[in-house]
């Protein structure tokens, strides 16, 4: 068992070792992507009609005119100091801005995951149990119609139904205009339960139920499929048949053995569909008003807001290179057919 | 059966959803929407039109400009004494006004907004260098001294950017911003900042006429969907127009005549237009840019591109700002085109390819480009061919003064309500050879041209005001008008809409809604 987990944690040192070089890849290539992109932060921020020698001023100001060499060097030297610099349009410090909006997408993104299991599960399940019946071809068309399902597109007909048609949604935001909203953790629907707030609890998951179940809906045919599909191989292979043969009930099978098993690869995919809602999510925090870090990061490219794009693109990077290590792990851990 | 069950079923879920989600809304302060955040209500920082808003409802300026375009007075106690040699401007302050943390508006008031503004302003090239120094020869009196005559200071002086600010409140801010609090004079004061929300209160100790509703909340959506969606299903109040789609616009303005909502209108202010390379050929050729002109069919791409909503225009000076409402570019006359064509020898197998650029992230600008291809193709299609080419538009900007495009499309508001406000940044140069400018604001507007005799009215305009000074200006846009350095496409104005339960929405003349003058008219 020791020589087991010393190996598990070679296996994680190693993993860990490859992350500043992916970091590394990843802001040098956000650096140069963004240098070669057209448009200029100067006129972002002064406008068009602002005359050159505004323009100038402004752009020695930011550090703009410095050879694009030296731009690099004391940009990577920051990140090292993990300073994100400051926002070009706001001046306010990066680090800052990022950890204002994570909360709202992180909160956003944990409620989705769970409405996609809550969604998708059950639907995996009943297509299996149902086989080959009307049943099973409605969850399979609705798994795979739900992932083909372009994510803003799913936001924008979900907010006219229900917000619009329906009205029984807010159309955006995050909170009633009209309450203050708890501030503890930045969480509201944990700040809410902090603060005792039964007012504010009800009304923040009454903003957080649309985006999050729409979301959910629409990622939860990834899980209902690959449920499905793992459950059925588990429950067709020997140890399954051997285990009935031995006379223990389908119920334990299916508990202890079946689905354990079939959940190992949902793992992956939980961690690689949380790593897609860093960028997926962008469109639809978008479409639904959500201060994410998502609708940050739309508002700093189309200002060209150098450094919180930057700033904003690392972060999540290094959010999902170690979610990913995490998951990894966990695999590596739980799977004792993996070797390491 | 199952079906009537499961169908009853969601009927109910959705009453019951419809009753008892979320907070009832208790508060009685108007909710009023527009697209996207407030990132400063700092006056020397704010540059967006939402930021603006806000700014002019927390803070007074020293005039205003009502909607005929007159200048009234607000913190100012009257009009602008301006001295012999019109280098100096003497302002009267109105007394007994105090800013929202309790300390006087006087003349030192004043001078620190002028100085904190000139210094730190992200927009203080509008002062240029006008401005020399500011006195304040009593506690309510500032003598403005100008480096030159300058009669747009009229127009500056009604700046949202210079709305005066409490020099206590900002004494750690006088050379950096303070993004999420304001201390001005205004109708109302601040009482919560998000980027997203913002709340504001009647301020008690306002020294003029008390707004007449109980606050506003201005929230900021990030599309265009989710702004019509929120005023259709009753979740705002008020809707601003800046950025929402043409055809929404076109929706909500036919639900307004049908009574659904009441709908206000600014002034036109925003000129759309096309510039034209005069430098180089072909459009270096007078009678080609003549025969540009008068192909463009500015009403039909009114209707096409907008609905008709946006106003075609043959002048680059919005109507507000000129007495009369003359306009001078040719006429749409697509026979009299070809005939100028022919003149140069195109048409007759020869045809004039003209690259037309647009800004790719503008959808009007595409269609009002496809749409002049296509009224090319129906009309001159054996004399011109409009090749298009669309660019992301900060790219267009940067690239403009390297006169890289030979006709590009761009739209310009006047930084303040000013003739001056159009004319110079579009016409003026510091250096012209031959009649092409070297040097200045023409050439960043990609036109390239330069006139003597449009410098030479520039600074005799200075030196003069009122009548005699518009007479001049009008004198420009006429030289311009026969040049043909820009060809002007529509303007436009800001729009807003409000619920029946609410007043109309009323503009000022700076296109500035009055959110004092919302009221709740059926509760």
């Amino acid at each position: 068992m020791s020589r087991n987990l010393n190996k598990l944690l070679n296996y994680s040192l190693l993993k860990i070792s490859l992350i500043p070089i992916m970091l590394w890849i990843i802001s040098s290539l956000v650096f140069i992507l963004l240098r070669v992109a057209p448009g200029d932060p100067v006129d972002a921020i002064l406008g068009s009609g602002a005359d050159e020698v505004s323009r100038e001023f402004l752009r020695n100001k930011l550090g703009l005119n410095e050879p694009l060499i030296s731009q690099y060097f004391s940009y990577i030297k920051n990140i090292l100091h993990l300073d994100f610099g400051q926002s070009l349009s706001t001046q306010e410090p990066v680090l800052n801005i990022i950890i204002k909006s994570l909360p709202a997408s992180l909160e956003l993104g944990f409620f989705s995951i769970l409405s996609a299991i809550l969604i998708g599960f059950p639907l995996g399940l009943i297509g299996l149990r149902n086989r080959g019946k009307k049943t099973d071809y409605i969850a399979r068309i609705l798994g795979i119609a739900t992932y083909a399902i372009p994510p803003f597109w799913g936001a924008m007909l979900a907010q006219l139904l229900f917000s619009v048609f329906f009205n029984i949604s807010p159309i955006g935001g995050r909170f009633p205009i009209f309450q203050q909203q708890p501030q503890i953790t930045g969480f509201l629907v944990l700040d809410s339960i902090l603060s005792n707030n039964i007012i504010a609890l009800k009304d923040s998951l009454y903003h957080l139920a649309l985006p999050s179940i729409t979301l959910g809906f629409l990622l939860s045919g990834i899980f209902s499929r690959s449920l499905r599909v793992n459950l059925d191989k588990t429950l067709k292979s020997d140890y399954v048949n051997a285990a009935i043969c031995r006379g223990i009930s389908r119920k334990k099978i299916f508990l202890n053995h079946a689905l354990p098993n079939a959940l190992l690869p949902i793992v992956t995919i939980s961690g690689l569909t949380m790593a897609s809602l860093a960028g997926g999510a962008l469109l639809f925090e978008v479409t639904f008003s959500w201060p994410g870090i998502a609708l940050r990061l739309h508002e700093a490219i189309s200002q060209r807001d150098y450094t919180l794009v930057q700033g904003i693109v690392i972060f999540t990077s290094m959010l999902i290179v170690s979610l990913n290590l995490f998951v990894d792990i966990l695999i590596a851990y739980l799977d004792p057919r993996i070797e390491y | 059966m199952k079906k009537k069950i499961v169908l009853s079923i969601f009927i109910i879920l959705i009453s019951f959803l419809q009753n008892s989600c979320g907070s009832k809304r208790i508060s009685k302060k108007i909710i009023v929407a527009s697209s996207g955040k407030i990132e400063s209500l700092d006056p020397a920082r704010a540059n967006t039109l939402k930021a603006i808003q806000l700014i002019s409802s927390l803070g007074d300026t020293l005039y205003e400009l009502n909607s005929n375009g007159e200048l009234i007075p607000e913190l100012a106690s009257g009009m602008p004494v301006i001295s012999k040699d019109r280098l100096q401007i003497t302002i009267n302050l109105r007394k007994n006004v105090f800013f929202h943390d309790g300390t006087a508006f006087n003349s030192n008031a004043m001078k620190f907004t002028f100085d904190r503004f000139k210094r730190i302003g992200t927009m203080n090239y509008i002062l240029g260098n006008k401005i020399k120094s500011i006195e304040t020869p009593s506690e309510y009196s500032v003598i403005i001294n100008l480096n030159k005559p300058s009669s747009s200071l009229n127009g500056l002086l009604t700046s949202v950017n210079l709305t005066p600010i409490s020099p206590t409140f900002y004494k750690q801010y006088s050379d950096k911003f303070l993004n999420e609090k304001f201390v001005g004079t205004g109708k109302y004061v601040l009482t919560s900042f998000s980027n997203e929300v913002q709340s504001i209160d009647p301020y008690l100790n306002y020294w003029g006429e008390k707004p007449l509703n109980n606050g506003v909340n201005f929230v900021g959506y990030s599309n265009s969907s989710s702004l019509f969606g929120a005023l259709k299903s009753k979740q705002i109040d008020v809707l601003l127009s800046n950025s929402i789609d043409d055809s929404q616009r076109k929706s909500l303005n036919n639900l307004s005549k049908n009574k659904q909502f009441n709908e206000g209108n600014s002034p036109f202010t925003e000129l759309s237009f096309i510039s034209l390379k005069t430098s180089s050929y072909p459009l270096s050729n007078l009678n080609l840019r003549l025969a540009l002109a008068k192909s463009l069919n500015r009403k039909l791409i009114s209707e096409k591109v907008s609905y008709g909503l946006r106003k075609p225009s043959r002048s680059i000076i919005p109507p507000i700002l000129k007495k009369d409402n003359q306009e001078l570019w040719p006429k749409y006359d697509y026979l009299e085109a070809r005939r100028l064509l022919q003149k140069e020898n195109y048409c007759n197998g020869n045809i004039l390819k003209i690259p037309l650029t647009y800004r790719s992230n503008v959808p009007a600008d595409k269609l009002i480009a496809l749409t002049w291809q296509e009224e090319i193709k129906n009309s001159l299609k054996d004399c011109i061919d409009i090749e298009l080419n669309g660019v992301e538009s900060t790219t267009v900007y940067k690239n403009l003064s390297l006169g890289i495009y030979t006709a590009v499309l761009l739209d310009w508001t006047g930084a303040y309500s000013d003739p001056e406000a159009y004319l110079t940044p579009l016409l003026s140069c510091n250096e012209i050879v031959d009649g092409i400018c070297k040097k200045g604001e023409s050439v960043y507007s990609g036109s390239f041209w330069g006139s003597n005799k449009v410098e030479s009215l520039f600074l005799e305009s200075e030196k003069i005001s009122g009548i005699k000074r518009l007479e001049k200006l009008v004198e420009i846009e006429k030289i311009a008008a026969s040049s043909i350095p820009y060809i002007p496409i529509w303007i436009s104005s800001q729009k807003a809409w409000s619920q029946n339960k609410i007043s109309k929405p009323i503009f000022n003349g700076a296109g500035i809604i009055s959110l004092s003058d919302l009221e709740l008219i059926n509760e």
